[in-house]
């Protein structure tokens, strides 16, 4: 409810038909009393109508194509999707450098074959008798025991007796791809084959059976249980065939 | 496709209207229409305050307005210092004494002008127009006064001096 007189605030709520029904009727009914501040009212409703009729014709201007909302929701669309290309070239020249520099390190490495530790274990340990044992064996069922001590349900160790070989020694070694154990029999005449056990590494790199040679050894490896194993052997041994596991 | 398009269609023309009464000049007034329309394309699904759409768009064209205003003002600053003169000199036209009502409206600042087109022009309520500037319904109520006695002033001729005449 307004109070009379009226401030001036009322009155430009007049102007603006914002009052509420009531006091614009009660303040209608004081400005027919006075006709001074019914001018100024006057004026200001004459000023807010001739601005509106000047202001109208900007309403008419052509259409701009250009403002179209749908147009520019394509183009906030290709735009964020240009980002989004722009990121992906950007990841892409990192993988492709990132692989890039994997395959060139592949390129001057020699390739990554299946179990070469188990190789190179049986060169420095049964070839070249580098270090001392971690453990001699009194026979197979003793070097089943200490493998157990190190992996967990690891497969047995092959029986290789019927061969003329027997578990002589055990030796714990620790790989790239986490700790492993070389298991080697010696037969009579002093030949050795290793038993190789370790994990597949981070990557699982399980393995097919499979065997390859080199350098006069042979390698016969596969995977089960949770862990990768070898039996490498010199080549054109005749046991080879009794390796049966 | 888009209801909220066919929205904004409606709107353009007050807009573009609105726009225009800012910058004063056609294409700047649509460019800035243009990134209005983006801007509330790409905020419309974080709206949270519902109430008109017109006066949404107002308040985003208006802050976009003096963002905008405010960069040419630094940039004419730094063009003035470079070259050492003020280029920005009112034009032959701009102090033309007001004779009519749209001269004079021209003459306003633009919060003034922008005022009295959503109020008097546009009909928005003293509330909406408090919430577009941030300040309460009373500030508005006093701001809108001083922009009718401006425009009737300066409708009358009554202010001429120079130092209100020159717009930024």
């Amino acid at each position: 409810m307004i109070s009379l007189p009226p401030s001036e605030r009322d009155l430009h709520a007049y102007v603006d038909q914002q009052l509420p029904e009531s006091d614009r009727r009660v303040l209608e009914t004081y400005l027919a009393a006075h006709p001074e501040v019914a001018a100024q009212v006057h004026a200001w409703q004459q000023d807010a109508h001739v601005l509106r009729a000047a202001l109208s014709g900007a309403l008419q201007q052509p259409a701009n194509p250009a403002l179209d909302p749908a147009l520019i929701r394509q183009r906030i669309k290709q735009q964020s999707r240009r980002h989004f290309a722009t990121a992906a070239v950007l990841l892409m020249a990192v993988s492709l450098g990132g692989l890039g520099g994997w395959q060139a390190r592949e390129a001057t490495q020699p390739p990554m074959l299946p179990m070469a530790d188990a190789m190179q274990a049986y060169r420095l340990f049964a070839q070249d008798g580098v270090l001392p044992a971690d453990y001699h064996a009194q026979g197979n069922a003793t070097m089943q025991t200490w493998l157990d001590r190190y992996f967990n349900q690891a497969q047995r160790l092959p029986d290789l007796s019927q061969a003329g070989f027997t578990a002589v020694s055990g030796r714990l070694l620790s790989t790239e791809q986490g700790a492993a154990a070389m298991v080697l029999y010696e037969d009579r005449q002093g030949r050795h084959i290793s038993f190789y056990i370790r994990p597949p590494g981070p990557e699982n790199n399980f393995l097919p059976r499979g065997s390859r040679s080199a350098d006069g050894l042979l390698a016969e490896y596969w995977s089960g249980g949770g862990y990768n194993y070898a039996m490498v052997s010199p080549q054109g041994l005749p046991t080879t065939p009794l390796l049966q596991f | 496709m888009h209801e909220l398009d066919e929205q904004l269609r409606e709107l353009i023309p007050r807009l573009r209207r609105f726009a225009l009464s800012l910058s004063r000049n056609a294409s700047s007034a649509d460019d800035l229409v243009q990134s209005t329309l983006e801007r509330a394309i790409t905020r419309w699904a974080d709206k949270t305050v519902d109430g008109d759409l017109r006066a949404w768009l107002f308040s985003i064209l208006y802050r976009q307005f003096l963002d905008a205003h405010r960069r040419t003002r630094r940039y004419a600053r730094m063009l003035e210092f470079f070259t050492g003169r003020d280029d920005v000199q009112p034009s032959v036209e701009r102090t033309v004494i007001a004779q009519s009502t749209l001269q004079a409206f021209d003459r306003l600042n633009s919060e003034q002008r922008a005022l009295l087109l959503w109020v008097s022009v546009e009909g928005l309520s003293y509330k909406e127009v408090a919430q577009i500037l941030d300040v309460p319904i009373g500030t508005v109520m006093s701001r809108l006064s001083r922009a009718r006695q401006a425009l009737r002033q300066l409708s009358d001729g009554e202010m001429t001096s120079p130092s209100l005449r020159i717009l930024k």
